[in-house]
């Protein structure tokens, strides 16, 4: 069993240790037993989608993710071309407004028209949002932990990864409590950091796309790593705690 | 009138807050209440210092202070640290005559770097030091450009800008800016620099200007060093003051080629706080002999570095703050240094002592596998984070069986009462550390 994961701009969209997402999803693999490859693409390259089965890019300053969509926009073909194959995609952060219509920049209007891959639109805000994050999805059934650190709202998505944010910011400071984007195999979220390490049930739930891809067979449960689960309750008691100092309202209160 | 009601308001409360014990910034923040403007009335000095960036803001504060006191001039600096609005308000206004005068020759700030430019609507530094700025503490932060664009706005153009050469993002605030009115500090090449960059993550990797890839001729620390960008021709600038030979084991450092200084504390990062202050003062006209006989040996007063004995053990405790990777892996490549046999305890059980967050991603940032030396028998992890940090061990090459688990730092602090007569040394934020010295000895 052999896969490759692509991990677009390592060297900069990877701002609060993202790395550790290709990190921990390479691990598990290899622990069933997988030979995985992993290459990386710099802005200068030509990423090679063809071959690749999993595709991740993690948060970037917002200077830094604009440089990030000038260098993809040339190669948006190659990139949905391998969406309709099945590959699994990732973009976590400030990466997941690149899959999106556009990005309005808040100080001077500028439109940036993105990969267009959904047809969601982000607009910057000018003040951040660094929050903990509690959310749910149907995709799996426990809680997801995590922390958001963006100075955007997005509007537009229909089909969001998180549906029912706990605590938190939402998509749109202003909408629904629901976060996140998923589409087929294609996902998205604006939690920062190394998310899979924090959620195994979420790594494992990527295991299981990337298999069916493969058309490869799950023969036994998955393997848990030690003391990531551990590190997941007590993340998840320590938000339940927070909550239940400072209940928040049933939704993602405003500010 | 207001003024003069805001200043007795403002002395009133520090004298009470005194007795009390009570805090720095409420004295402050009630006097603007009483005055909105009062930071812009009164009558500062014809000196007033800045002092910014991500580390090194109290300790080149600090320094800066006794230099300019031992030069013979009256300083007026924030002791406490209380860098924002209120507790500069606190500061100048508890040191003005009735008549709204400031007391003092010289005006010396310590500022946040967010805040900075609500304090200087009211009025503007005539020398604003720029330490550096990387990841620290970016679930407030946000991240280091975000810093920059915050600092930017602070800038007026008349100050004189004191900046770190060796730093690219903090080289940024010198574009658009009067070149006579910005003065640089930096490393040459020496003995700590090396060719390939030490870390996790390398922030130096993209030009901050053009986002181009940029070159490293050497690094000193992190994204520190000497660098330049060939696409947009973003490049260090030749320094006004520089440490022209650094041997850090024997702590001897040599500025401008003419002074030498022995340091107390052998780190790269008070090596940098040490030239920040001997810029901005003889920029504010001090001479070297003065300065250096106030550097020479200096021990900080914020000591970030405590010593104490456990059981058999000699401990040292390096303050490192949580969420700031470079504090980490400075600590971390001081103990890389040393050569006696150790255990080492990390210590993450509260994330901030100021707000909650469950965030631990800044644990991927930290270059743990500088522990993976002969030397560093064993790695202690504990605190309620200590499976995050254990998961982060996995990925580093410090052997498994060298590592231990545990939640409650007072079970580390009993096993090493009992147990082994090593060095120890802890690494651990503000938040945490008293947790391990209250169990403790003083040394």
């Amino acid at each position: 069993m052999e896969l490759t994961m692509l991990h677009l701009y390592p060297d900069c969209m990877s701002l609060y240790g993202e790395y550790a997402n290709v990190a921990v999803l390479r691990r598990h693999l290899e622990a069933m037993g997988v030979s995985v490859a992993v290459e990386s693409a710099l802005f200068e390259d030509t990423p090679d989608f063809e071959h690749a089965d999993f595709i991740y890019m993690g948060a970037g300053a917002e200077r830094t993710q604009k440089a990030a969509l000038a260098a993809l926009l040339p190669h948006k073909e190659a990139l949905k071309a391998a969406i309709d194959r099945g590959a699994v995609l990732l973009f976590t952060g400030s990466a997941m407004e690149l899959i999106g219509a556009s990005i309005t920049q808040e100080d001077t209007g500028k439109v940036w028209p993105c990969l267009g891959l959904a047809d969601f639109t982000t607009e910057e805000t000018g003040y951040r949002a660094p929050e903990d994050v509690v959310a749910r999805t149907s995709l799996w059934g426990s809680f997801v932990v995590g922390f958001m650190n963006k100075c955007s709202d997005t509007y537009g998505v229909a089909t969001p990864l998180f549906e029912l944010v706990e605590r938190g910011p939402g998509n749109a400071g202003d909408g629904p409590p629901e976060e996140g984007y998923v589409s087929g195999n294609v996902f998205a979220t604006h939690l920062t950091g190394p998310i899979l390490v924090k959620n195994p049930d979420f790594t494992d739930f990527l295991i299981r796309r990337i298999f069916e891809l493969k058309g490869w067979e799950l023969r036994s449960a998955l393997p848990a790593l030690p003391y990531e689960r551990e590190a997941y309750a007590v993340t998840l008691k320590e938000l339940a705690d927070q909550d239940a100092d400072d209940p928040p309202g049933p939704y993602r209160a405003d500010r | 009138m207001r003024l003069f009601l805001a200043i007795v308001v403002c002395k009133l409360l520090r004298f009470i807050g005194g007795l009390i014990g009570k805090g720095s910034s409420l004295p402050g923040q009630f006097a603007l209440k009483v005055c909105p403007n009062a930071l812009g009335r009164v009558k500062l000095p014809g000196t007033i210092i800045a002092v910014t960036g991500s580390n090194g803001k109290t300790s080149t504060v600090e320094m800066t202070a006794a230099i300019l006191t031992a030069d013979g001039k009256r300083v007026v600096y924030n002791k406490e640290g209380s860098n924002q609005i209120e507790g500069v308000a606190t500061l100048i206004l508890s040191h003005c005559t009735l008549g709204g005068r400031l007391r003092g020759d010289v005006l010396l700030l310590e500022s946040d770097e967010r805040y900075a430019r609500h304090t200087f609507q009211w009025f503007h530094p005539t020398h604003f030091v720029i330490t550096n700025l990387y990841r620290d503490q970016l679930t407030r932060n946000g991240h280091p450009e975000w810093v920059y664009d915050a600092v930017k706005a602070a800038i007026h153009p008349e100050t004189t800008l004191v900046l770190n050469a060796d730093d690219p993002l903090v080289s940024c605030f010198a574009r658009n800016h009067d070149p006579d009115k910005v003065k640089w500090f930096g490393l040459d090449q020496c003995a700590v620099s090396t060719k390939e960059h030490r870390g996790v993550y390398h922030d130096g990797a993209r030009c901050p200007v053009c986002k181009g890839r940029m070159e490293y001729s050497c690094y000193h620390y992190a994204h520190i060093g000497h660098w330049s960008c060939p696409h947009c021709g973003h490049r260090r600038h030749d320094t006004d003051f520089s440490v022209t030979a650094l041997d850090l084991k024997e702590g001897k450092v040599t500025i401008n080629g003419e002074t030498d200084i022995s340091l107390a504390f052998k780190s790269i990062y008070n090596v940098y706080n040490i030239l920040a202050a001997w810029s901005v003062c003889a920029l504010a006209g001090v001479e070297p002999g003065v300065m250096a006989g106030v550097i020479n040996n200096y021990m900080l007063k914020n000591g970030r570095m405590i010593t104490f004995r456990l059981g058999n053990h000699r401990g040292t405790l390096l303050t490192s703050k949580h969420e700031n990777s470079v504090a980490y892996d400075t600590n971390l490549g001081y103990i890389a240094g040393t050569d006696k046999p150790c255990t080492v305890l990390v210590i993450v059980d509260a994330i901030s002592r100021k707000y909650f967050t469950g965030e631990t991603s800044w644990l991927w940032d930290i270059d743990f596998d500088r522990l993976n030396c002969e030397h560093v028998q064993k790695v202690m992890l504990y605190g309620k984070y200590c499976n995050d940090l254990a998961v982060r061990f996995k990925y580093t090459h410090v052997p498994a069986d060298k590592v231990e688990v545990g939640e409650r730092v007072a079970t580390a602090a009993e096993y090493l009462r009992e147990n082994g007569d090593e060095d120890v040394y802890v690494i651990t934020c503000f938040s945490d550390r008293d947790k391990l010295l209250s169990l403790a000895e003083k040394d």
